[in-house]
């Protein structure tokens, strides 16, 4: 438990989609989201499902995790599929089964529906797939970047994201720790009342909050005996960097947005 | 942000990621085999603790972690298919509840103002995550297919009870966690200073 909370989803990998530089992957789903919602005939939609799936056969992420990232969505995609087919009727009617019949615009309608789902889901799944929370955290601060011109904390926001992942485990653990030292007082947690069992939180929240306030303020002194004063001219100990394959998978990517807009109806 | 701004939003991040699956520790937080989640308790907190601006990035910084794909959501999940969950407005109402929790307090500080505090939040929390429920269920299941608004804030009333409760505890814990810890912090004597000059 306390292993997935520092990982998340990112499956390690060498694969060349794991080797790119996290700015590259997040740009092209980025714009990948967009071109989703341009495409709208056979071809650009048979394009867009080869590169999609062509890319999560390139992650070499065991077929098991991919579902898995799906798994909450199946019922999304299924049921918007279902619904479209028997609730909406239009256009001409196709064929019927059992004297049930199915409308073509409907099937037409559901099934681009869910697919335009289906890929979204996919492709954006690859990158928390591929891409440890940590790199991707260094990519957010340079591509938000701009951002600082609006007064937006862009390094703020890299920075306590990073911070965080590295303290949700401790907590995590010394949430339990908690839990445990009260249970050995005598605090009660397992019976009583819904308002019994609400009121046992406060010993095990408050100690917790406490515990956290110290960590935050120790963590402030050693930053600050450190030198740290914000994000003006710091430096980085891992630099990004854009390399061959970055941009040869830039170029690959223009190629197939062209294609999806040239084969648009 | 000073440097403790920064480290005490990260905590509560890290705060709001083990409130929402405490069930893992604490097993016994279950209404009828409902896991109880405290993320409302831990966003109101933020709010009435770090203040309205401070207690809202906080939560943005919370919602930013989940999508990139860490289990910090409920249950354990996190990624950005989460974004198309029906319930992600819940998730999204984390930094209107500290937001609206943080501007209540920051007018003036009593006990019934720490309790109203924590009951705009939860206002506030209720208003986003339902009409987020209803928008993406109206939208998958198409115009009036789905369930109706009404229909959508009767499916959630049950949880008004625990939440109003916990909302409750919420306001207790930031005045007893004010009256005891905090007051004595480096960081709370600078803001006081800060403030009377």
């Amino acid at each position: 438990m306390n292993n997935s909370m520092i990982i998340g989803q990112y499956v390690p990998g060498t694969s060349l989609i794991h080797r790119l530089d996290p700015r590259t992957k997040i740009l092209v789903i980025f714009f990948f989201v967009i071109i989703v919602f341009f495409a709208n005939s056979v071809w650009s939609y048979s394009i867009l499902t080869a590169f999609a799936i062509g890319t999560a056969l390139a992650t070499r992420v065991p077929l098991s995790f991919i579902v898995k990232g799906l798994k909450p969505v199946w019922f999304l995609i299924v049921f918007t599929f279902l619904l479209h087919l028997f609730v909406s009727r239009q256009g001409d009617i196709l064929f019927s089964v059992l004297g049930f019949p199915f409308y073509e615009e409907s099937l037409i309608q559901g099934g681009t529906l869910s697919l335009r789902f289906f890929l979204l889901i996919l492709f954006t799944s690859l990158l928390t797939l591929t891409t440890s929370p940590i790199e991707i955290t260094d990519a957010i601060e340079y591509l938000l970047h701009p951002l600082k011109k609006l007064r937006f904390p862009v390094h703020e926001l890299a920075l306590m994201m990073s911070i965080s992942l590295r303290f949700i485990p401790t907590l995590m653990q010394e949430a339990e720790k908690i839990s445990k030292a009260q249970a050995s007082r005598g605090v009660d947690f397992r019976t009583g009342s819904l308002k019994d069992r609400v009121s046992a939180v406060i010993p095990l929240l408050i100690p917790l909050f406490v515990s956290a306030f110290k960590r935050a303020e120790e963590l402030a002194m050693a930053m600050e005996a450190r030198g740290y004063q914000g994000g003006e001219g710091r430096t980085k100990i891992r630099a990004l960097l854009f390399r061959k394959k970055d941009y040869i998978v830039f170029f690959l990517f223009c190629l197939i947005m062209a294609a999806t807009i040239g084969t648009r109806v | 942000m000073r440097t403790y701004d920064i480290t005490i939003g990260s905590m509560f991040v890290a705060l709001m990621a083990i409130g929402a699956n405490i069930t893992a520790i604490a097993p016994f937080l279950s209404v009828m085999g409902v896991p109880l989640t405290l993320q409302t308790f831990v966003a109101i907190l933020s709010g009435l603790i770090l203040g309205k601006k401070r207690g809202a990035f906080a939560m943005f910084v919370y919602t930013a972690v989940g999508l990139i794909g860490v289990p910090v959501f409920a249950g354990f999940s996190g990624g950005l298919g989460s974004f198309v969950s029906p319930t992600f407005g819940f998730v999204l109402s984390f930094m209107g509840i500290a937001y609206a929790a943080g501007a209540v307090i920051e007018k003036r500080q009593a006990f019934n103002r720490y309790v109203k505090a924590s009951l705009a939040g939860l206002a506030v929390n209720y208003l986003i995550g339902v009409t987020w429920l209803y928008a993406a269920l109206s939208l998958w299941a198409g115009e009036g297919a789905g369930i109706s608004y009404t229909a959508a804030w009767a499916s959630m009333l049950p949880f008004l009870l625990k939440d109003g409760a916990l909302a409750f505890v919420a306001a207790l814990t930031a005045v007893r966690l004010e009256g005891s810890y905090l007051r004595n912090t480096r960081w709370r004597q600078h803001q006081k200073q800060a403030s009377s000059t």
